[in-house]
């Protein structure tokens, strides 16, 4: 009977430690999943970086007549600093059909990391199918920045359309 | 020539659209009337008027037309190649036009090798619809044959006109399909002054009319005939036609000439589109609920009646066109096109020809579940 209970009392205790063990591992490797899951977090400035901007306020101010003013800002956010900047602003329709795209361009010759430029540009936004005297369809404008080094950054608006003629 | 990935879809989190919508196409341009090559690796479609086509994963697009075309529909045939439906110019337009008739026909071209850049063949004119025949093999044309009259063409894969049925319906033909076994057509046809639904037998050229409507009904789009009925959509004419009109779903045995409201839909159900599967035993319909809900694409099993919602629309507007909806010849896609809220100042740090939601653009629904 005294051996019956010793491997009985043996048996239990051989359990409970072993059962111990697996759950002192399963969190262990939790543990260890948890913190791999953690995403790295970037370095504010690792190399060059372009970033543009456009102006909303004056994005909102189009009219679709000619000499429209309009300010393309080039930031560069990394840690060297940027030279040779070609911008490129294309004005189109939402209608692919329209064949006549309006393209500008302007260079800028350097911008230091961290510090932003910006491009003044005088655009055509009349509209780009001749039959029309007002657009029934979106215009949308379409910047590019590209430097020799391959850095390259855009930025798209699409113009709601106007539901008036405009004036002035 | 690398040709760029369109933008990634299923690891998107939500394209409005719901879970497993991917998107076909993507940038600027109105898109309308989707086709899908039998091998399911390219996509058709008419944009701004034109005609394009383009592999189904990836950009590239192909144009086939001028940009001035002026395409309805188009139809991969049994070639490779493309089969358009685009408008005439009818020098008559502004002549009063009797009753019944519109006066406005189309014509139909075959593509010709790319070599041949964008002249096209034409087959024959005075078009009023079409769909392609059985199998996707050779087309079937509604034709204009007077003013009050309306006829039907079979032509061949080779584009040649195998057989003419003249002068057959009265009134003008604005929409058709094949029954599944291919031998007979029904036939949406305006008349002088009411809408009707025709069965014509194509081995006897013998018509008879299913159903005439009241004199303020329209037929929406081209019919559907299913494996358990034929199917469309019906509303008041002198409303305008939005995708919130009051447009119903029916249904009519093809033995019988007493439509019913289609059953399993629901009374408060608004239909705009509506295109049978290729085995004829599903129906999907672009609809509305209730007047109070958003569209969304749905598939009707036509054997049990059952409706189920295959989008889960996030406020997209989805086009309500009768073209504006394709299944893949696999049955287990649909294409839908879609665009967000277009009226406000958009800014994006990303190129337009990568934008979805910002356009109509085509997205493929997986429908294999319903």
């Amino acid at each position: 009977m005294r051996g019956l209970v010793f491997w009985i009392s043996g048996a239990a205790f051989a359990f409970v430690v072993t059962a111990g063990a697996f759950l002192f591992l399963a969190n262990l490797s939790s543990n260890t999943s948890e913190k791999s899951l953690s995403p790295a977090t970037p370095s504010a400035a690792s190399g060059p970086s372009l970033s543009l901007s456009l102006q909303k306020d004056q994005l909102s101010s189009l009219k679709q007549l000619k000499d429209q003013k309009l300010t393309v800002t080039a930031k560069n956010s990394g840690d060297e600093e940027l030279s040779g900047i070609s911008l490129t602003l294309k004005v189109s329709s939402e209608d692919t059909s329209i064949p006549e795209v309006r393209y500008y361009r302007a260079t800028v010759d350097q911008i230091k990391a961290g510090k932003s430029s910006d491009t003044p540009l005088d655009i055509d936004l009349s509209p780009l199918d001749q039959n029309d005297e007002i657009t029934s369809t979106r215009t949308i404008i379409e910047v590019r920045a590209t430097t020799p080094s391959g850095v390259s950054a855009v930025k798209t608006a699409i113009l709601p359309t106007q539901t008036s003629q405009p004036s002035g | 020539m690398s040709i760029a990935p369109l933008p990634a879809g299923e690891s998107q989190a939500d394209l409005g659209l719901g879970p497993g919508v991917r998107p076909l196409s993507s940038g600027p341009g109105d898109k309308s009337a989707p086709n899908w090559s039998p091998d399911e690796s390219r996509i058709s479609f008419v944009l701004d008027g034109y005609v394009v086509d383009k592999p189904l994963n990836t950009q590239g697009l192909r144009r086939w037309t001028t940009k001035d075309f002026g395409a309805e529909e188009v139809e991969y045939n049994s070639k490779g190649g493309l089969t358009i439906l685009g408008k005439d110019n009818p020098s008559n337009s502004k002549a009063p036009q009797p009753a019944g008739d519109s006066g406005a026909t189309s014509s139909i071209y075959q593509t010709l090798p790319r070599k041949e850049s964008f002249k096209l063949n034409k087959i024959t004119g005075d078009a009023l619809a079409i769909v392609p025949g059985q199998d996707g093999k050779g087309l079937v044309v509604a034709l204009k044959t007077n003013t009050f009259q309306s006829g039907i063409a079979i032509i061949g894969s080779d584009g040649r006109v195998e057989k003419v049925y003249k002068n057959l319906i009265g009134g003008r033909v604005m929409g058709l399909a094949l029954s599944p076994k291919g031998d007979q057509l029904v036939l949406s046809v305006q008349g002088a002054a009411t809408f009707a639904l025709y069965a014509l037998d194509l081995s006897d050229g013998s018509s008879r009319v299913l159903a005439r409507l009241k004199p303020d009904l329209e037929i929406f789009g081209a019919p559907q005939w299913t494996s358990h009925g034929i199917y469309y959509v019906a509303g008041d004419k002198n409303i305008e036609k939005t995708d919130a009109a009051p447009y119903k779903l029916y249904k009519i045995e093809p033995d019988s000439d007493a439509p019913e409201p289609a059953p399993g839909v629901g009374e408060d159900f608004i239909a705009s589109s509506l295109r049978a599967s290729p085995d004829g035993e599903r129906l999907a319909v672009i609809g509305r609920r209730n007047p109070n809900s958003l569209t969304n694409l749905y598939i009707i099993n036509v054997a049990t009646n059952d409706l189920q919602a295959a989008t889960s629309n996030d406020d997209m507007e989805i086009k309500t066109g009768p073209e504006d909806l394709a299944w893949s010849r696999s049955g287990e896609e649909v294409a839908i096109i879609a665009s967000g809220a277009v009226a406000d100042l958009k800014v994006h740090a990303a190129p337009a020809s990568s934008l979805l939601a910002d356009f109509y653009n085509l997205y493929e629904v997986p429908v294999n579940e319903q």
